[in-house]
């Protein structure tokens, strides 16, 4: 085991506290840190131990919040902020800008797309895949399709919705793993509901099954804390694929206008 | 005499350099030097792209089953043209083959790199070759198990 001398001095309280020392005591405090770092170095190689489906329920009556509350209507860190006002007439942009900001998972995720040469209408669909976490949280996938539909290619649309479901089933042949971080958010004895399964069992035949399997496939690689991304490079996707309307987003009668709506003002009472 | 101890010597030099060449560097793709350097085996492995950046997310074997992590050196040259390039795959000893979730991003964007490769095997499979691109890499000298 390698000893870095100036941590353990460090460990002992410094250079002072170590010359008050005599050998023995020295000669101890060096087998007590080495027992340490070892009992570190084993954890370390230790698997996580991840919960189970019944110790994540048991959380439930911990918060007071529910876990399927939108970013933008749940904090688990302190209070909530004043948001920003939205402009008269918000664009896709405007909303990354002040609604789903930071978006760092989203923005990770379009441009591995766009690096490792995705179809537009996919590169799309990492971009806006996980928006509608802003909301809500459960049926994301359906959800995030909802709230796009009226404005995005029907195959980007169809890549959102399904996402969620093909999010729980590994695909060697497309590079995609079961991640860790669902045994940690499900419970490792998870199953995902029947109608998850149904919704897969269809998409293991569907012509666009690809679609959806490539966004879970950089969703995967998209959690990187040090990654450096922006909305600048997707403009011009944007601007070829999503049907900006000229009234602003909320207030062009859309079936999901409201739902814009809400994003932009989630401190409405009613 | 002289002569055939010379000529004994260079062979075996020859041949040393033959068996050195299949763990020393080779090209993966012109400009794109690979030098398979570390196999381990491992319950988990970590989701990285190539070069490989800092995701957070893991993968984590199921009951009978173990990654092997196939770590690579790489050298980019001047001459590299940077192309998309296809996931890399390893073969065991019957030839069956293997896939990784990791794949190459914006190779070229530094001139060296290491990336560790994580493929989902059965225990104890033995492991004889990695491909990348149309190069193939000897594993059998590397892996242990």
């Amino acid at each position: 085991m390698e000893i870095d001398r100036r941590a353990f001095i460090a460990s002992l309280g410094g250079a002072a506290a170590v010359n008050l020392m005599d050998h023995e005591a020295k000669a101890e405090a060096l087998e007590h840190y080495m027992e340490e770092k070892l009992d570190a170095m084993v954890a370390a190689q230790q698997p996580e131990k991840f919960p189970t489906v019944a110790e994540i329920e048991a959380q439930i009556e911990t918060k007071n919040f529910r876990r399927g509350a939108g970013g933008l209507f749940a904090s688990g860190r302190g209070n909530m902020q004043k948001l920003p006002p939205m402009p008269a007439k918000p664009t896709l942009k405007d909303f990354f800008e002040l609604r789903f900001n930071p978006a760092n998972h989203v923005l990770q995720s379009a441009t591995r797309a766009m690096k490792t040469g995705m179809s537009e209408e996919v590169t799309l669909a990492c971009l806006l895949h996980d928006c509608v976490l802003s909301l809500i949280k459960p049926d994301h996938g359906w959800w995030g399709a909802q709230l796009f539909e009226p404005y995005i290619p029907e195959k980007s649309a169809f890549a959102i919705r399904y996402h969620q479901t093909l999010r729980f089933y590994a695909d060697d042949d497309a590079g995609y793993e079961y991640p860790d971080q669902y045994y940690r958010i499900f419970g490792h004895d998870y199953t995902p509901p029947a109608y998850i399964e149904q919704t897969y069992k269809m998409l293991k035949n569907h012509k666009w099954y690809m679609e959806p399997r490539l966004v879970t496939v950089n969703d995967l690689y998209a959690f990187d804390p040090n990654a450096k991304v922006s909305f600048e490079p997707f403009e011009d996707i944007v601007g070829r694929h999503f049907k900006q309307p000229k009234e602003g987003l909320g207030f062009d009668n859309s079936p999901s206008a409201h739902m814009w709506r809400t994003l932009s003002r989630p401190d409405q009472p009613l | 005499m002289v002569k055939n101890v010379l000529c004994g010597v260079a062979v075996i030099a020859l041949l040393a350099g033959v068996a050195a060449g299949q763990s020393a560097g080779k090209p993966a793709m012109p400009g794109l030097d690979a030098t398979v350097t570390k196999v381990e085996r491992a319950a988990t492995a970590s989701l990285r792209d190539c070069p490989p950046g800092s995701n957070t997310v893991n993968a984590t074997t199921r009951p009978g089953e173990q990654f092997a992590l196939v770590t690579v050196a790489f050298k980019v040259a001047s001459s590299f043209q940077p192309a998309q390039m296809k996931r890399p795959s390893i073969t065991d000893a019957a030839d069956k083959k293997y896939n990784t979730a990791a794949t190459f991003v914006d190779v070229g964007k530094v001139p060296e790199f290491s990336c560790t490769f994580p493929f989902r095997v059965p225990e104890g499979t033995k492991l004889k070759a990695l491909q990348i691109e149309s190069a193939s890499y000897d594993l059998t000298s590397l892996d242990s198990k």
